[in-house]
This record gives structure tokens, sequence and C-alpha cells, in this order.
């Protein structure tokens, strides 16, 4: 069985870097999305089991996409990726229900570690 | 053997090199500062920074290695700034007027594994371009003042005064201060050039000038209006002061006599008297009332003070 | 094409490496002032030399404008400038931790400069696998026209500027401040050659 991925950052190097970074021992099917809307829009309509996030994006950023994750009952692992790693920051994102908070560059054994500690690996 | 070499070419650099731990203790230092600050190594070495150079301003001192410590980068202290950290002497104590080396300072985190563990400091003597460039501030300075003055009789030329009166008209209105202005003109000088040439004008204009300077207060401003006008800024003056300076210059000018070559000139002066009002939207009006205030005194006889219409018209009320 | 035109790509990946260095240099701004500093994505833009003097004069009347030189490894070197607004920095001091009575306003505006352009110059540098170096910071100028005249000065060694606009918000402290890194043409090639190489590799 394949775990589904949904990768949302505005940036297309970002995307690859994530996409690049994926263990091969988990089997994927992985689906990017550039903003908020284009994400919330995915997750509404199917089953996603992870979802990297952005913060900083335009139309709906990150925090607004975790909000309406909660609002709306939809549950998954999220897994924030974000250049601003100001501990507040960290903290309102670990609040509105995100698994774990990872700084960019996503760095491919820390991401290895994130997913292994929640079972994914 | 690279140490060795390392450590021989440090004592031979013209910069000073100090090393410190995060605690403030100085772990080495190089020759350059051994000469400089003129104590031994084994005075030096283990001690606290702040012990060895109690010049330094400690919290400031304190504030600026954190900085380096906690960001990981460098900084900087420049002698534009700060003259000086240290008190080092220097290789130029005859020629210079300083006496404490000028410094640009440079402050590097020394990382060991990811955290910093000392700061580098290095120290350059920059007492050349600080000397150099102090003189050139000072050629500079007084360049801007010579563009201000009139060459001849040393009061501020008209370009400067101008702008000196449009500051304080400002100034006066926004405030709701008093201003005055006095301008004055030598009377019948062209007949004085025709009479004695124009040199013997000129030592007039000169020693008039200074006459006239003489009499004024730290706070009046004094230019040269014309070819023999001029003309006198008297801020938070009332109509009755400004009245009292431009009689006392009347009076004093009429007094004297102007030396040329051994010969004596007598020489007199009119003067209008206006005081800023609030019909008067710009500098120039007030300039215009004295002006015109002037030419009365011109047309009613000549060496007489004469106050400006409307200023009188307010004196009469009053009165 | 000329020298220093992108790609999509390229710029993408250029906004991505200053966007997270920009993140990490607030972060450690945040813990070094002890307080948070609210982040704006920083916006980038390229400007030729010719037209940087009439891009800055939009936005400057009365300034202040800090400069310091860089460079690094693989030829990548430049000229930041930080351009304030007078307004912004009564006071810098307090925010930097020293008494008001400590340090002259010119050496404020020269500290902070150099914090906010070593900081984010160094993540910048981390992230392609360089490190940099760096001259002494100098004030400028308090007026455009001293800008002017050094960026004329400065207009043949370099053709193109990057506009690195950033607004730092400071919990009870906002100022807004200009970086404008100024890049000559060949550390521009050296940068793209940078940049592909890390899109090579994904």
């Amino acid at each position: 069985m394949s775990t589904n991925v949904l990768i949302c950052d505005d940036s297309n190097l970002a995307r690859k870097q994530v996409f690049r970074s994926l263990p091969e021992s988990l089997s994927t099917d992985v689906q990017l999305a550039k903003n908020g809307e284009e994400a919330l829009d995915i997750l509404r309509s199917q089953s996603i089991d992870i979802l990297f996030l952005d913060l900083t994006m335009p139309v709906i950023d990150g925090l607004g996409v975790l909000q309406a994750l909660k609002d709306e009952n939809i549950a998954l692992a999220v897994f924030v990726i974000s250049a601003d790693v100001q501990p507040e920051m960290q903290n309102r994102v670990m609040d509105l229900g995100a698994k774990a908070f990872l700084r960019k560059p996503v760095q491919l054994d820390i991401l290895n570690e994130n997913l292994r500690t929640h079972g994914f690996l | 053997m690279l140490d060795t070499l390392c450590i021989n070419i440090s004592n031979r650099l013209n910069t000073g090199i100090l090393i410190l731990d995060n605690d403030f203790n100085i772990i080495m230092w190089n020759r350059f500062l051994e000469v400089h600050a003129n104590k031994k190594d084994n005075q030096v070495t283990g001690k606290s920074v702040f012990t060895v150079f109690p010049e330094l301003p400690q919290k400031w001192f304190e504030r600026k290695l954190s900085s380096v410590i906690q960001l990981k980068t460098q900084s900087f202290c420049g002698w534009e700034q700060r003259h000086h950290l240290f008190e080092l002497s220097h290789s130029r104590p005859i020629t210079t007027d300083s006496h404490f080396m000028a410094q640009n300072c440079t402050f590097l985190p020394v990382e060991v594994e990811g955290e910093v563990e000392r700061i580098c400091i290095l120290i350059e003597d920059v007492t050349d371009v600080c000397h150099y460039q102090t003189q050139l501030n000072k050629a500079l300075h007084e360049l801007a003042l010579s563009n201000r003055i009139d060459g001849l009789t040393q009061a501020f030329n008209r370009r400067h005064w101008e702008e000196c009166l449009a500051k304080e008209f400002s100034r006066a209105r926004r405030h709701n201060h008093e201003l005055a202005l006095v301008m004055l003109d030598l009377d019948q000088f062209k007949l004085l050039n025709d009479n004695f040439g124009h040199q013997g004008g000129d030592k007039v204009l000169v020693d008039t000038a200074k006459s006239i300077n003489d009499l004024l207060r730290l706070g009046d401003i004094f230019g040269r209006y014309g070819g023999e006008e001029f003309a006198v800024i008297l801020p938070s003056t009332d109509l009755v002061g400004a009245e009292e300076v431009a009689e006392r210059i009347r009076q004093t000018i009429a007094k004297s006599t102007v030396d040329y070559q051994g010969r004596s000139i007598s020489v007199t002066v009119s003067i209008g008297v206006a005081i800023i009002d609030e019909q008067d939207s710009r500098y120039e009006d007030l300039i215009r009332n004295a002006d015109l205030a002037l030419y009365r005194a011109k047309a009613m006889g000549r060496n007489r003070v004469c106050l400006a219409e409307e200023t009188l018209d307010k004196k009469t009320i009053v009165a | 094409m000329n020298a220093f035109d992108l790609t999509e790509d390229q710029q993408d990946c250029l906004q991505e490496l200053i966007n997270v260095a920009m993140g990490q240099a607030s972060d450690q701004l945040a813990r070094y002032l002890d307080t948070f500093v609210y982040l704006k994505v920083p916006s980038i833009e390229q400007v030729k030399s010719e037209h940087l003097i009439d891009t800055l004069n939009q936005d400057l009347k009365e300034t202040a404008v800090v400069s310091q030189g860089f460079f690094g490894y693989e030829g990548i070197r430049g000229e930041a400038l930080l351009i304030y607004q007078p307004q912004d920095s009564n006071r810098l001091a307090d925010l930097l931790g020293y008494e008001a009575d400590e340090l002259t306003f010119d050496e404020q505006i020269i500290d902070l400069s150099s914090i906010l352009t070593t900081t984010f110059l160094n993540v910048f540098a981390s992230q392609i696998d360089n490190q940099m170096s760096y001259s002494a910071p100098r004030l400028l100028s308090a007026n455009l026209g001293t800008v002017s005249e050094h960026l004329q000065q400065q207009s043949f060694n370099w053709d193109l500027a990057l506009k690195v606009r950033i607004s730092y918000q400071v919990t009870d402290y906002s100022f807004n401040c200009d970086m404008v890194l100024l890049i000559p043409e060949q550390a521009i090639i050296n940068i793209k050659t940078v940049i592909d190489r890390i899109l090579e590799e994904f």
C-alpha cells in the first residue's frame, strides 16, 4: 500500500528539494501544490496521509491551511517546512496541530528521522 | 613547523592580534601589541582584557563581543566612530597631533565545531588615515567658510546672508518671535571713491565693517548686501532695540575717521530699520520695508536713521 | 540574452535561497535582541546600474546609507548597501542593548547594518557551501546626493544590482530598511553557475 503525499510550497526548488529527500523505502504517490488554496482543494477531495507544508505562500499561507484543516476536521500528518524558524512561529504551528517543524533547507536525515518517529518508515 | 612560521609572521605584522576567550581573558597577543602597549607577554596572558586595558568601555565592549559570540559573525569598530579603543602608542608621535594610535578594530568569532570559543580582535593602525582625513575636513571647512564670507570686509556675503535671513524669518514666524532688520548705506561713496581712489574706498569699507561688527551681539548676523550697502539681522529684537542699535552704529561711524595714506576720511551712513510684520509673508518684504526706510533717510539729508512706514504706524499707535 | 537574465528556475532558486537566509538571519536577530521579528517575504528585484538611482529616488528623500563589501569563494562578491529612513532610527541604541549615551547615532546605524548584512550573507553563503569575508562597514551619508555620487563612482564596477527589500518589524520597534546588493557582472555569472549546480542536484 502506498502513502499519499502532498508537497505544498510556492517555490519549485523547495518542492523538488522535499521530493528528492523522500526515502526510497517509502512507497509514495506524490502530488504538488503551489499555494494553500491548491493544497486545500486536493485535501478536501482526496485522502492524503502526509502534507509537507511551507508557511509563507501567496493566496492562502501555511497557517491558513492548518487552521482550515482544524476547522474542517481533516486529519493527516502535517510536517511544516519553513524558512521562518523563530521559536514563536514554531509554537504557533505546533498549537495548530502540526506533527513537526523542519527548517529550510530540508535535510535528508532529519526528514527521515521525523518520518520514522511518526511511524511512516 | 607551520605553527612556528605562523607565529613568526604574526609577530612581524603591522596589525595587532589579540585573542580572548569567551570570558574576556587574554589567550595571546602578537608583538605589535606587546610593543605598542609596552607591556610584557607574561603580564597579560591569562589576565582579563579589562585589567590589562582599563581604558576600555566595559559595558559597550561586552555587548559588542556578545553579538560576535551569539550571531557568530564579525563586528567592527572604526576610528571615525571611536578614535581608538586601546590606548596604544603609534609611530607618528611627532608629525601628528594625536596622542594615541587611531584604530580600526575587527572582532572575529573563532568557531570550534560550530561553537564560538575564542574571539580574535584585529587592531589596525590608521593614525595616518585619521591625520590626513582630519586635515582634509579642516580644509573643506575653511573652503565652506570662504564660500560664505565677503573677502574684502570679512562680513557674510550676500548669498549666505540672505539664506540666514530666510531661516531666521521662518523661525520667527514659527515661534512668534520678534525679528528686526537694519540696512545701511555709506553716504556719497561715489564721491569718496573719486577723491581717494578705489583703494581709499576699499579701506573705508573695511574699517566701517569692522566698526559695525564690534557693536553687534553674538547672535546678530552681519552681511555685505551690495557695493557700499550693509545689512544686519537682529533676532529676537523689537523696534526700540533695533533703533538703538542703528543709532549707535550711525553715531560711532560719524564720530570716527578712516586713516588712509596719511589723510583722514570722514564718512557717515544712512540707515533704514524694519521689524517683522504680520503682513510680511516673505522675508523679501522685510528687506523691501527696510530698504524703503533707508531711501527715505537718504532723501531727508543722509546721516540719519529712519524706521519703515508700517513699523512707524505701529509705533505711533503704541505711543 | 545578456549575462544577468535569469531563467524562471534560476529566479525561483535565488528567491528560495534568499528567503531561507532571511529566515535564519531573523531568527538569530530575534534571539540576540530578545524579541520577535516579524518577517515579510523579501522582494527581489534586479536593477541595471543606470536605473538604480531612479528606483532609489522614488523611495527616499533623506536617508542614512551604510555600505559594506563582501567577498567569498568562487568569485562571489559585491557591495551591500543598507538604506534607512531617518525616523526609523531614533531608538536603535535601545534595541541593540546599549545605553543611549554609550554610542552615537552613526555608530548605532553602522552596528545594526553590520549585523543585518553579515547574518544574512553568512546564511546565504552556507547554503551554497561558501564563506564570506567582509570589509568594514562605512556610513556613506545622510543625503541622497552623496549616495548617487557614490553609486556613480562605483557604476563602472558593477552592472546589476540585486535590490532585496527587507522590512524588519520588531516587537515595540519598527523599522524598515532596504538592502541593496550591488554585484559586478563576473560575480553574477559565478552566482548563476552555483545556482545551476544546485538545480542540477534536484
